[in-house]
């Protein structure tokens, strides 16, 4: 029997509203589609009325987890469009803290693919250690979620060398609870049995449909901006860009705690290589009138910035690509023969910020044009008059699709 | 890596016997790091009048209020209902009137409450 | 005289009284075990060491709006929780406490131990009907996993339990507890009955690795979706009526039961229950939730199997022995 099924906006499993409709078969999923723009929050707009500094704390609060990752992005833009070489010691700080938040976001996934799954120990256990960042984080940022480090020509704190040898010190015990976790992970059989063989993206798929991040790379596609196109220190740095062929649920699993390991030894070698010198330089108020395309590695996958300035201290467009939006279409595909059971977990793979992927569109109609905007007391007149004409006591309501 | 039975379980048995990491958070509180970003403390005996933090908040939270029209005194009034506690004024300010202390249980019913004037 | 011990017997112990704060504290002692392995503190405020809270919790639930669907059978909707909190209570009271070598209990009869089994299977059919009856598209789907995980544990749960049954010789449960009273070496011989019997009350407590059919993530709430206030009140009080009467069942069964009259009788209840719920936390906290295929696949190609290979050791026992 096939019957259809709306999932969300509210839903125990999605921690953000979003909605799936789906044609089920049984428990067997036949066909999905995601709809979007349950939390638009109209953060491209807000930009356009703020200074380039004032926006660097509104780019930080796109997203609560990949908070630096955004902040950076937008950083280094409008640092290629001041023409400004930040401070080398700046750049080390600043890639110190990617790689911090890299651990602390990827701990968090191991967390939440444990509670979607329902192994609950896992989850409470992934976080105790993530914790650890946390806290490290806490130290040199001053905050545990936003850490506010950057600022045009570099970060804005330093690191003194009893920091120094305290993340060295604690690096270890994360090291070793990370080896642990990947055993466990790969051991437990009923964890395993839950993601081998669940949300299949084939390497053409995940190719096609433009998956990034640690979704793309356990299909087998080694590419990462860090790689590929350096910004910061990444060039100097050794590291390995880790990918998994078993394209399902589990590697992408394997794909971040094998990136959690690259990252500790990333943070060790930036730490032991810390330059001396300033780390900021000063940097000018007004931006000449330019345009640039950011790209930064989020835990999540590539993120894009594209800023336009305009001579004044204001940007004239901030364009923000959070790397959730460009895995929507590789779910769909990982979605469908899938079991109900695994829904949470395949949309839990690919790391879902929903709100930082929702962006306004306005459709214009391809033939004559023509478009629509609706304001908000136009949208509720609407809304009023279908109110009234709906006969609110009939019984037999029909889904609405 | 092969699978065995029940390969958590060590680990859970020996936390029944360890102290719990809980922390009795409203009972018992940990200290926050020196450099921790909590509530803006304005000191007006430095403050020159120039306005930068005022135009860099990014919140719109700094409002700075001359005291009197003869001499060069200004008092601060801090909405920190809108307060992110990002410390841009503490970077921008150029004579290092502003610094952040370590208060960070600030919530209260009214957001009115929490005007802070400093003077 | 006559009158009141089953009068006693059915509303203060094993009955009512003794059940409900009873199942409460063993609630308190899961929650706590499990928060503990996972390195947290678990209950804290409510009453010493929060023993309280799963009372406060059951308080709180019964002073909740109470909220029927339109469209559900208002009827089933509102007797179901009623009635399965009186069917697991009625399972109870033929656990062999109380005197039972003297006088056994005032229902006793040789065969109770199926009555037992049956009762406990009873509230499975009434989460199906839960779900069925709430018209919501979630508790369909938990109610259907119900029945479906049903037909994976029931047979070999009631294969583990016939085993030790066979070898005692005797259907009633005073019977088999006083058979392995009087020879405790024979005990071992059903250890992986014991562990059988554990899985599968897991799974008929619909606990992790079990909880498909009301797993959070996947479909809100299963079968309890539409339930809210008192119903879901009497469902949770279920719960944890069923962990005592479930983990009294097997205590009984594979344990040895309760011997020694009223008070030792009672504190080798607790002893023994308790240790069979610690089990079943640890199996709780040590697991992943497994999907509902996974779980039909797992008791038929083990539980199955390996409670026949149970039966066959006791008959082979037996066997030898006579």
């Amino acid at each position: 029997m096939e019957f259809k099924v709306q999932l969300g906006p509210q839903h125990p499993a999605l921690h953000e509203p979003i909605s799936i409709r789906m044609t089920l078969d049984g428990e067997v999923i036949r066909d999905a589609d995601l709809r979007l723009g349950y939390n638009h929050r109209g953060i491209e707009k807000l930009a356009e009325s703020r200074t380039f500094i004032q926006n660097l704390y509104l780019t930080e609060r796109i997203c609560g987890i990949c908070s630096f990752s955004h902040q950076t992005c937008y950083t280094q833009g409008v640092e290629k469009l001041m023409e400004l070489v930040p401070a080398k010691r700046g750049l080390y700080i600043r890639t110190l803290v990617c790689e911090l938040e890299r651990v602390h976001s990827h701990l968090l996934w191991l967390g939440v693919a444990g509670q979607e799954a329902g192994f609950e120990s896992f989850f409470m256990y992934t976080w105790r250690d993530r914790e650890v960042v946390m806290d490290i984080l806490d130290w040199i940022s001053g905050n545990r979620v936003h850490y506010s480090m950057n600022t045009f020509g570099g970060v804005r704190r330093d690191i003194d060398e009893m920091q120094r040898k305290k993340i060295l010190d604690t690096l270890g015990l994360l090291k070793q609870r990370t080896d642990y976790y990947l055993n466990l992970a790969a051991s437990e059989p009923t964890f395993v049995g839950r993601l081998a063989g669940v949300g299949k993206l084939s390497r053409q798929q995940a190719i096609d449909l433009c998956a990034v991040g640690p979704t793309l790379r356990a299909s087998g596609v080694p590419m990462d901006v860090r790689k590929d196109d350096p910004y910061a220190v990444y060039a100097e740095i050794p590291f390995e860009v880790a990918t998994a062929d078993s394209c399902d649920v589990l590697g992408r699993a394997v794909v971040r705690v094998k990136e959690l390991i690259q990252s500790y030894n990333m943070i060790e070698f930036l730490l032991k290589n810390l330059p001396e010198g300033p780390f900021k330089v000063k940097a000018p108020r007004k931006v000449k009138p330019n345009e640039v395309y950011s790209r930064y590695e989020a835990p999540r996958g590539e993120n894009v910035h594209y800023i336009k300035s305009n001579g004044s201290d204001k940007p004239e467009r901030l364009k923000v690509r959070a790397p959730t939006l460009a895995n929507y279409p590789a779910t769909i595909a990982m979605l469908k023969n899938g079991f109900i059971a695994d829904i949470p977990l395949i949309f839990a793979a690919i790391d879902p910020c929903i709100c930082c992927a929702e962006r306004l569109v306005q459709l214009e109609d391809a033939r004559g044009g023509s478009s629509r905007v609706l304001s908000f007391s136009q949208l509720r007149a609407m809304a009023n008059e279908r109110a009234k004409n709906t006969d609110f006591t009939k019984r037999e309501i029909a889904w609405p699709f | 890596m092969s699978l065995r039975i029940a390969p958590f379980l060590p680990e859970l048995l020996r936390s029944l016997f360890n102290k719990p990491v809980t922390v009795k958070y409203p009972f018992e509180k940990e200290a926050v790091p020196k450099d921790f970003r909590g509530t803006v403390v304005f000191d007006p005996a430095k403050c020159i009048g120039c306005n930068i933090c005022v135009n860099d908040c990014p919140a719109e939270a700094i409002e700075i209020i001359r005291v009197s029209e003869t001499e060069k005194k200004f008092k601060m009034l801090l909405h920190n209902d809108r307060c992110i506690h990002c410390a841009q004024c503490v970077d921008s300010c150029p004579t290092k009137t502003y610094r952040m202390d370590g208060e960070f249980e600030i919530a209260v019913l009214d957001r009115h409450q929490l005007k802070i004037e400093y003077k | 005289m006559a009158i009141l011990k089953p009068i006693l017997y059915i509303l203060v112990y094993p009955g009512l009284l003794f059940l409900l704060v009873y199942s409460t504290f063993v609630e308190w002692v899961d929650r706590k075990l499990y928060a503990r392995m996972q390195n947290r503190i678990g209950p804290l405020h409510t009453g010493r060491a929060g023993i309280l809270q799963p009372v406060a919790d059951i308080i709180k639930l019964f002073a909740k709006e109470d909220i029927v669907p339109e469209q559900a059978d208002k009827r089933m909707f509102s007797a179901l929780p009623v009635f399965a909190v009186a069917i697991v209570c009625t399972a109870a009271l033929y656990l062999p406490v109380w005197h039972y070598q003297a006088a056994p209990s005032p229902i006793s009869f040789p065969g109770d131990l199926i009555v037992v089994a049956y009762l406990l299977t009873l509230p499975t059919l009434i989460f199906f009907l839960a779900g069925w009856h709430s018209t919501n598209f979630f508790s369909e789907i938990g109610g259907v996993r119900v029945l479906t995980m049903l037909f994976g544990y029931e047979i070999p749960l009631l294969l583990a339990l016939l085993s030790p049954a066979v070898l005692a010789g005797s259907w009633r449960l005073a019977e088999i507890a006083a058979f392995y009273q009087g020879r405790p070496l024979l005990m071992p011989a059903n250890l992986l009955g014991f562990l059988i019997a554990v899985i599968c009350l897991q799974a008929k407590l619909e606990r992790v690795p079990f909880d498909i059919p009301h797993a959070e993530t996947e479909i809100v709430g299963g079968q309890f979706t539409e339930y809210s206030g008192k119903k879901l009140a009497f469902f949770r009080l279920l719960g944890d009526v069923e962990m005592v009467v479930g983990a009294g069942l097997i205590a009984a069964v594979f344990l040895g039961g309760f011997p020694g009259g009223l008070l030792p009788g009672l504190a080798w209840l607790v002893v023994k229950t308790l240790f069979i719920v610690f089990l079943l936390a640890a199996l709780r906290a040590a697991t992943s939730r497994i999907r509902i295929d996974q779980m039909i696949a797992f008791s038929w190609r083990w539980l199955a199997p390996l409670a026949v290979l149970q039966l066959f050791i006791v008959i082979i026992i037996k066997g030898s022995a006579s």
